[in-house]
């Protein structure tokens, strides 16, 4: 697990008795503590108790799904909520995000054009349906050069990454803040980067998706600039793959959890 | 903030059942189902303490039973608390 190799634990916490999470972790082998908020006492001092469930549902007692990321003495250091409850941040974003860890066999592509080359890659090769997937993209520019940040007038163009065809639903990249470079000839000051830097990009996929090979095609586009010439704005498309894993919860077992939403609690 | 009051409770829980009888029966899920069933769902939704605070205190039982809390559950660098729905169904 990457999160246990940067000195993570996982703890997950529902309103299931603890009989029902024995039975959970053993049916699909579970390595971390599951905990049995019966009664959701836990879920409402976090302020998280979902308030829409009808009392006799049996969703009622659940948590807005919400993940912390909390250090030893429980400071919250990162918070992740993604609305719809199938959908989760992975693992290997949130390792990548807080530690820059990218699994040995992770995909990606190096693009060379002139005086840039661009990394990117995700930090893990797997991943689900519904995800939401962290992309490294690390910019490397010889001395002279720069590309451009945001906001900049008509004519330039911003540095940029996106991931095309059906399978992304949402996606962005969070670049670092760029430098002001002042045109003193242009009577310019433009947002710039230059040497070395990387950004991190996010990629909700889509759900369902079949298992397996997930390619995706991606374009960045750039405008490389030097002090003495500017080249033409440039886009270059790429490609990257990912390993769709299925799912251990079935679809199946998701379908009988919506018609449970039908019946009264058992307990 | 969420709302407490139960006035809307029936029709949330009928977009939820609506969306998971399509689901049920393998039928497919008009957007609108779908975005009722997410509204209903999502409602006024909160996601607790933000970076920088503190969590609550809290002691539950694992599967195995033993009692813990974060002093325990805590890696070197911390820990990743998961909220989830159920694990049973």
């Amino acid at each position: 697990m990457m999160l246990e190799k940067n000195g993570l634990r996982i703890a997950a916490v529902s309103y299931d008795s603890q009989e029902k999470l024995a039975a959970f972790a053993q049916k699909h082998a579970i390595g971390f503590s599951l905990l049995s908020d019966k009664g959701s006492e836990t879920i409402r001092r976090f302020g998280i108790f979902n308030f829409n469930m009808a009392p006799d549902l049996r969703s009622y007692g659940v948590p807005h799904p919400v993940e912390f990321l909390v250090a030893p003495d429980g400071t919250v250091v990162k918070k992740y909520f993604v609305p719809n409850y199938q959908h989760r941040v992975s693992g290997s974003a949130i390792a990548l995000r807080q530690f820059g860890t990218v699994n040995q066999d992770a995909p990606a592509v190096t693009l060379e054009s002139g005086a840039l080359a661009v990394q990117i890659g995700f930090p893990s090769a797997k991943a689900y349906a519904g995800q939401e997937v962290a992309f490294l993209a690390r910019f490397a520019l010889q001395p002279g050069w720069h590309i451009y940040g945001e906001t900049v007038p008509a004519g330039y163009t911003p540095t940029a990454i996106s991931f095309e065809g059906p399978y992304v639903v949402r996606q962005s990249l969070e670049l670092p803040a760029a430098e002001m470079l002042n045109l003193p000839k242009l009577r310019e000051t433009l947002p710039v980067y230059s040497g070395s830097f990387q950004a991190i990009g996010s990629l909700l996929l889509k759900h369902p998706l079949p298992e397996g090979k997930l390619v995706l095609p991606g374009r960045l586009c750039f405008q490389l600039c030097s002090d003495a010439v500017c080249e033409a704005p440039q886009t270059m498309q790429f490609e990257l793959a990912l390993t769709l894993e299925p799912f251990v919860i079935s679809e199946r077992d998701l379908n009988r959890a919506r018609a449970s939403e039908k019946k009264p609690p058992r307990e | 903030m969420p709302d407490k009051t139960p006035h809307d409770l029936a029709e949330k829980a009928a977009a939820m059942r609506e969306f998971g009888r399509l689901r049920e029966a393998g039928l497919p899920v008009p957007a609108e189902v779908r975005e009722s069933h997410l509204w209903a769902t999502n409602d006024g939704y909160a996601t607790g303490p933000d970076p920088g605070q503190k969590i609550p205190d809290f002691a539950l039982p694992d599967q195995f039973g033993a009692l813990r809390s974060l002093n325990d559950l805590s890696g070197p660098h911390g820990l990743l608390l998961v909220f989830h729905r159920s694990a049973d169904w």
